[in-house]
């Protein structure tokens, strides 16, 4: 499905990341892994260090730290938020929404909006794509946009196929009109017919946690993993992504009328350095203009992933001049989905850690 | 289909001078996620075919996985 806007604009970008640090090959010793596959693992994947939160900490004590900074800094105003939007598959309850928490605790105004939205590593572009949409009304003038997931909490320390991947983090985009004729190219799409490829499959109302989803079952290869936990069909995704995110990003160049070379760079999901290697090869583009390292220092953190890649590989380029960028997300839902815009002159483009 | 060319991106992957078709993939030091993970990809870039990690974990052979690469193709 397609979509354009016009006079937009990304403002700023932080990313926060929890201070607490793992390193994949330590981590892999657990699992009596052989070292040297944990090390080959590491060459190709990209997995090395990631971030996770503590115990008990949640979505919205991220998203706190994170606001309350820019508030210290002067770089936004509590009465600024028109709009405060969180994509998050790891909310702090069921019910209400995370970000009303989140606008209670910080105290922020009244007359605003708050809406949670469950997606996830499509969710970057998707939660621009709404705040775009409210920002056609004059009431709105600023819409925080935030990503923020702590999956790490819903992994199987036993499973060595998802556990050492996961990073957990948030991420707050500052969103506003764009005095300029900006036009911005976006497209999604969506297959719940494939849903259960990633999927906690109990924790809600079809399957309530109870003792026995908690109990942890031998999934093969000496994996343990209970239905409390995310489970995660690899093979199924990595076909998903290569079969269907290059036609997607192709589509949209061609319907704006940009050519591969005119983008400066390919800003995705980073899930690990040999996925997103293969996908730049199938769109051709060189390895540099689509960064993969992500993983490799913050683990896969699902819809925050985007932010931080422009945070931590462009973060003085941002803030000086403006990009063409091209945004692609994938994963759960099954959703994919990509963006074209100018992106930069940033008021802000930082990671800082969570205590 | 060439097969010798997919025997020899198969000794690629599994980090081996050579592959013979009635060889047990098993039997390879190299046969692990990562390698059936690799052959996912040779399969979708080479050969333009999506095939999943359960239906290469059934095959035995080398010659066996040629074969259901090359069914797919079809």
């Amino acid at each position: 499905m397609n979509f354009t806007f016009h006079r937009k604009r990304i403002s700023g970008v932080l990313v926060v990341v929890p201070a607490n640090e793992r390193s994949f090959v330590e981590e892999m010793r657990n699992f009596n892994f052989p070292k040297g596959r944990s090390l080959k693992l590491k060459e190709v994947m990209g997995y090395d260090k990631r971030r996770i939160v503590e115990p008990g900490v949640c979505v919205s004590d991220l998203v706190l730290f994170g606001l309350q900074q820019l508030f210290e800094q002067g770089l936004l105003k509590r009465e600024e938020i028109d709009a405060l939007l969180l994509v998050t598959q790891t909310p702090d309850h069921f019910m209400p929404a995370t970000s009303s928490l989140i606008q209670g605790r910080l105290g922020l105004k009244q007359d605003m909006l708050c809406l949670d939205i469950n997606q996830a590593c499509a969710g970057f572009v998707i939660g621009l794509m709404q705040a775009f949409m409210l920002l056609e009304q004059e009431s709105v003038n600023k819409v925080v946009l935030v990503n923020a997931d702590v999956l790490s909490r819903k992994a199987s320390p036993k499973d060595r196929n998802i556990y050492p991947l996961i990073g957990d983090g948030a991420a707050i985009t500052l969103i506003e009109r764009d005095d300029k004729d900006s036009v911005i190219h976006a497209s999604v799409k969506m297959d719940g017919s494939r849903a259960e490829a990633l999927i906690i499959p109990a924790g809600g109302l079809r399957l309530p946690s109870s003792p026995e989803t908690a109990r942890l079952e031998d999934v093969g290869d000496n994996n343990l993993r209970a239905k409390d936990h995310v489970f995660m069909d690899g093979s199924e995704i990595f076909n998903f992504v290569q079969t269907e995110v290059p036609p997607l990003i192709e589509n949209l160049l061609a319907r704006a009328g940009i050519s591969s070379a005119e983008v400066d760079y390919f800003l995705c999901h980073q899930p690990n350095r040999f996925m997103l290697e293969k996908l730049a090869d199938k769109l051709k583009v060189p390895y540099a203009r689509m960064p993969n390292n992500v993983v490799e220092h913050f683990g896969n953190s699902g819809s925050v992933t985007i932010p931080t890649v422009m945070a931590y590989n462009l973060r003085e380029r941002l803030l000086r001049e403006q990009l063409q960028v091209c945004l692609a997300g994938f994963g759960g839902g099954l959703a994919w989905s990509a963006m074209l815009l100018r992106l930069g002159k940033l008021a802000f483009n930082n990671i800082i850690e969570y205590e | 289909m060439d097969k010798p060319e997919f025997y020899q991106r198969l000794a690629e992957i599994l980090d081996v001078e050579e592959v013979k078709p009635e060889n047990v993939l098993k039997d390879f030091d190299g046969w692990d996620s990562l390698a059936i993970l690799s052959v996912l990809a040779m399969a979708d870039a080479k050969y333009g075919v999506s095939i999943k990690a359960e239906e290469i974990r059934s095959v035995v052979s080398a010659q066996d996985l040629a074969n259901l690469v090359e069914a797919k193709q079809k």
